[in-house]
């Protein structure tokens, strides 16, 4: 009886793996049906672990062919590099594809980030402001270019006693927004923003709210703003 | 004859005014009827959705996204389970793609339909609001049938879907397609051929493309423009790749490129477009599978960033997600598309008469609830 078990289940589970998944659901017997089930995936865990070894292999091979593997962040360090020098502090690996730029060259920079050829950002994506803890502050930006189809992420650092940032409010007509959203909730202040306002809070909203270090205020304009619950109370 | 100028007039249009679809503020500086200024003041919808983020878990943040854009709710919570899926690399059951494709587009039917729907509310067409809102509930009462909700669903999970597609949802779906296809030949009929709703629209509010990229201004509203640009496509994200479809330009065909018209019939237009990709993947769909085998037990992605796009009905939709390690997200925001939008109205709005400042925000399509978040 084991027997013959054993062999309808391995035999829909061989169907499975090809495809077709009516086989073991068309079972009647609702014990045979988990038993397949749980082979089936114990099957898939296998398969994929010598998939996943061989393609380690493959990036092996790759990683020792030159130049081939050059991501776009290492090839935009190395123009931005020959255009500014002095002005990349560091180009990260490949879980955190990133450039980090010195606050002071961003100025000379994000014109040249415009305007050339080789990189023509035209479109920034997105501006996300950060707290990195131990007094850093961070604004991250995210560029695409819709003619070379390309995108980067430069990163600019500054600490928070002195959180100056070069506007870029006049090269990219979005920077308006973003930085004021970035100003309103990091308070990183963009030196050249024409109107450095608050965007999303009162204009009489006190404190940076996405600050790691920030208090919820016990009231504003005398209304008690209500305490944390804490559970279920 | 020189142009006559008057003395300014400020006048304030909001927070609650129907044609700002939510609670937008507007402060127009005006020269007679003439807008010579627009400063829009937004926020008072901000609910503080990237501070909460922070407090609450990965799948927490599921029903958060889905009252950021209330209106394609499928499309928000899309672009954030492949965010973190990408993060953590997970990959999901082929069955669980296409049923987020289906919702997706099923969404992007319902939204475009608001959006055309008010839009023609907004320059004094009342009939067609009503008709397209009678199709949309239909689509409505899908999503009832496949997760109890209407508008807010938690449907897509990182890693799956909440349910399963009940019996007969497949046959319900091509029933609406069959009866949907006809009707927009009756929008177009009733709205976009209007001699009156073309005089409103056509050669108003003209947004050059350069003008739309450096506003940051994409979906609908760049394609409007004449740039191709649209991430299913030139970026495919989950299986879109597998899917044939078009994506409609705005080609100035009753007046120029960019303008409120063309921004319009670009929707009407993605409206079929969905209706194909739709057909497609019903046709497509695999039968057997479980839809919560990919779902983690506990979703905790290894430490580092990421920046991932997604075309919602606005636009791009990304969001931007740091994780150090722990079970809640360290930092996550949200590019909303509407964000980037409401920040071109001055630009394109100036010298217009009030009246079509109104049908200028329109067509721009906001949803108030994901500018301020």
């Amino acid at each position: 009886m084991t027997d013959d078990r054993d062999k309808l289940i391995s035999e829909v589970v061989e169907k499975a793996l090809q495809g077709d998944m009516d086989a073991i659901n068309n079972i009647e017997d609702r014990v045979i049906r988990s038993k397949a089930k749980a082979a089936l995936h114990k099957a898939k865990k296998a398969a994929k672990a010598v998939e996943s070894s061989a393609s380690d292999a493959n990036e092996d091979k790759t990683e020792t062919s030159p130049k081939a593997e050059q991501t776009i962040h290492q090839k935009m360090a190395i123009l931005i590099e020959e255009k500014e020098s002095g002005s990349v502090i560091s180009q990260e690996g490949e879980e955190e594809a990133c450039i980090y730029i010195k606050p002071e060259s961003w100025e000379s920079l994000a014109p040249i980030l415009r305007n050339d050829d080789a990189m023509d950002f035209d479109s920034l994506q997105c501006i996300t402001g950060m707290d990195m803890g131990e007094g850093i502050l961070e604004s991250r930006y995210n560029f695409h270019s819709m003619k070379l189809r390309h995108a980067i992420e430069i990163r600019i650092a500054v600490p928070m006693e002195k959180p100056d940032i070069y506007s870029i409010e006049q090269i990219w007509r979005i920077g308006d927004w973003f930085e004021r959203e970035v100003y309103d909730m990091y308070g990183i202040i963009f030196t050249g923003h024409r109107n450095l306002k608050r965007m999303l809070l009162p204009d009489d909203w006190e404190g940076w709210p996405l600050r790691k270090d920030y208090e919820t205020p016990q009231s504003y304009h005398g209304i008690t703003v209500p305490k944390v619950k804490e559970e279920w109370e | 004859m020189g142009i006559i100028h008057g003395e300014e007039m400020v006048l304030n249009i909001g927070p609650q005014h129907p044609s700002t679809h939510g609670v937008l503020r507007l402060k127009v500086r005006t020269d007679g009827e003439v807008v010579s200024d627009i400063y829009p003041v937004i926020g008072y919808l901000h609910r503080c959705f990237e501070k909460h983020c922070e407090n609450v878990t990965y799948e927490q943040v599921i029903p958060y996204t889905d009252r950021c854009d209330y209106v394609a709710s499928m499309n928000n919570n899309l672009g954030y389970a492949i965010t973190v899926e990408e993060l953590m690399g997970i990959e999901v059951p082929e069955k669980v793609e296409y049923i987020r494709i289906i919702m997706a587009e099923f969404n992007r039917i319902a939204s475009h339909l608001l959006a055309l729907g008010t839009y023609g509310l907004d320059v004094g067409a009342f009939t067609p609001f009503l008709y397209m809102f009678r199709d949309r509930e239909r689509i409505l009462d899908m999503f009832e049938l496949i997760c109890g909700a209407r508008l807010l669903y938690n449907y897509i999970w990182v890693g799956g879907v909440s349910h399963d597609l009940p019996k007969g949802f497949v046959e319900t779906a091509y029933g609406f397609l069959d009866y949907f296809e006809p009707q927009v030949k009756e929008y177009n009929n009733l709205l976009t051929y209007n001699k009156i709703f073309i005089e409103r629209t056509a050669d108003v509010g003209v947004m050059p493309p350069d003008v739309a990229i450096s506003y940051g201004v994409t979906g609908p509203n760049l394609r409007g423009s004449g740039v191709k640009w649209d991430i299913r496509k030139d970026e495919p994200y989950s299986i879109y790749n597998k899917f044939d479809f078009e994506v409609p330009v705005g080609k100035g065909e009753l007046g120029t490129v960019g303008d409120c018209w063309d921004r319009y019939w670009v929707r009407m237009r993605e409206i079929e477009e969905s209706v194909k990709i739709l057909r497609q993947a019903l046709k497509a769909l695999p039968k057997g599978g479980d839809v919560h085998q990919a779902i983690p037990k506990k979703i905790r992605p290894p430490k580092g960033s990421i920046y991932k796009r997604t075309e919602s009905p606005r636009g791009d939709l990304a969001y931007y997600i740091t994780s150090d390690g722990t079970p809640k997200p360290y930092r996550l925001k949200m590019r909303s598309p509407a964000f980037t939008s409401i920040s071109v109205l001055n630009e394109i709005s100036r010298g217009w008469m009030l009246s079509d400042v109104i049908a200028i925000l329109g067509s721009l399509d906001i949803v108030l609830g994901e500018i301020d978040r």
